[in-house]
């Protein structure tokens, strides 16, 4: 094998990380789109295809820790490649576990569906559609790798996560207050939890873009003015 | 701090009317392993020629700025070359044992230069081959033909050949480049443990080589000194783009 025929299949194995991360960023963008409007629409089948779906979600992932493992040990890759390919390795695990929090919320759905004016009032819905286009943007970013959408990311996380906790506090003095709500309200609360957890995952996501881009390892830093 | 065992400055290199290397200058810390890669014809095995002057046995070659090692220039006229090639030893990539026994290869430079006493000498040799990581493999047969040896064992006899004289710097060229991966391995460790006492100049073409063996990397690219850093800096987040190509192999 000569050298051009080595970093060809090197270039060919490369192609089809890049395109299998990019199928599965907009897999799980659209589990978690789908989870949500079954959540604020309270659609049982909706939320029924999002937990059907999840096999796809973990059969995508098991197939790109395969291919980053085979270039690893085939190609021994450096820089930019090395960067990529670790990255992956990390965002395919997020978006894996992202996946999983929309079926925990689709797995929900049917026991708040008699509660919806009260996840609203709460402010549930607002930060459920947020999360959509927190999670729009992370596919984004990820097809792009525009520093920017990384920036914004950061910001709209750091919001989401704010929200979710100021929403938790108010759920805990509603059940104080009520003994009679506290099922529905500890099944809010974990909703909550979920959407915090996704911003949480999509934050993970933009480190390991920026990472990729400038080989620079910003997680742990505070990245916007609080 | 780190102190700088070589030093070059604006370091020009001509072979007849061709430039081969073109104002290199760079500093090579003493006790560290600098890797020099980059393309055949790049200047990197000429470079590290000029460091004990071993470019003088070509007609044609002019040098022009400096070239220092601890701080004295070694291209003065008052340098004498054979004492600069006993501080600065030189490895090559096909081993070139002498026909004659283990332990005469690795005497020999301590005879030429006035050593006879038995007892030194055996000392000499001990301490040579140990420190190249032989000893417990000839041990036994230290008087036979040195030739009798496998192709990783006979590159370890002459860097104990080269470690006998007392070297302050090893220059390799390519040193594993015609092994097999576990004489490869045992050489590279080697080179690992050689750093706390001497200051280790590479040649490789093998880029994980240089990464695993490497503190410090220079990349060449027609006679010119692109870039040189830490080796896990140009391996993960090189500053220049040709660098970036020729390390992951989209070079050209």
């Amino acid at each position: 094998m000569t050298e051009m025929e080595k970093y060809r299949i090197f270039d060919n194995e490369l192609e089809k990380l890049i395109e299998r991360v990019l199928k599965m960023s907009n897999l799980v963008h659209e589990q978690v789109g789908n989870a949500i409007l079954a959540l604020n629409n309270c659609d049982l089948e909706l939320a029924n295809n999002v937990i059907e779906n999840d096999h796809k979600v973990d059969k995508l992932d098991v197939k790109i820790d395969k291919l980053c493992q085979k270039i690893f040990a085939l190609q021994q890759p450096v820089a930019t490649d090395l960067r990529y390919i670790i990255s992956s390795l990390k965002i395919n695990n997020d978006l894996e576990r992202i996946g999983d929090h929309a079926v925990n919320i689709a797995k929900r759905i049917d026991s708040l569906c008699d509660y919806t004016n009260f996840s609203k009032e709460l402010g549930v819905t607002e930060v459920a559609n947020q999360i959509v286009m927190l999670s729009k943007d992370v596919d984004q970013l990820i097809k792009t790798q525009q520093p920017i959408l990384a920036t914004d990311i950061f910001k709209n996380a750091r919001i989401i996560k704010d929200s979710c906790h100021k929403i938790s506090e108010k759920i805990i003095e509603e059940m104080m207050q009520q003994k009679e709500v506290i099922v529905i309200a500890t099944n809010i609360m974990i909703i909550v939890n979920l959407l915090e957890r996704i911003a949480a995952y999509s934050t993970n996501i933009a480190e390991s873009i920026l990472f990729v881009i400038d080989g620079k390892i910003v997680k742990h830093k505070k990245k916007t003015e609080e | 701090m780190k102190s700088i065992k070589i030093h070059t400055e604006n370091m020009y290199l001509h072979y007849g009317s061709k430039m081969a290397l073109n104002n290199v200058s760079i500093e090579i810390p003493e006790n560290k392993v600098t890797a020099l890669i980059g393309p055949s014809g790049c200047g990197k095995s000429t470079f590290l020629r000029s460091l004990n002057r071993m470019n003088d046995l070509i007609d044609t070659v002019k040098i022009e700025g400096n070239i220092l090692i601890d701080g004295i220039n070694i291209y003065d006229k008052n340098i004498d070359v054979v004492n600069l090639r006993k501080k600065v030893g030189m490895v090559f990539q096909k081993s070139n044992p002498f026909a004659k026994s283990i332990y005469e290869n690795v005497a020999y430079g301590s005879r030429i230069n006035g050593i006879n006493n038995k007892n030194e000498l055996n000392e000499i040799v001990e301490n040579s081959l140990c420190n190249a990581a032989i000893w417990d493999e000839v041990k036994d047969r230290l008087h036979d033909s040195a030739l009798g040896l496998s192709g990783g064992q006979q590159q370890r006899l002459c860097i104990a050949r080269t470690l006998a004289v007392n070297p302050e710097v090893i220059l390799m060229d390519e040193p594993a480049s015609a092994l097999d991966p576990i004489s490869t391995s045992k050489i590279e460790e080697l080179i690992h443990s050689l750093k706390e006492k001497f200051t280790i100049v590479i040649v490789t073409h093998n880029m994980q080589q240089a990464a695993r063996v490497s503190d410090e990397t220079a990349f060449f690219y027609l006679g010119e000194l692109i870039e040189y850093g830490k080796t896990k800096k140009i391996f993960t987040n090189p500053d220049k783009k040709q660098t970036e190509d020729y390390i992951s192999g989209r070079f050209g």
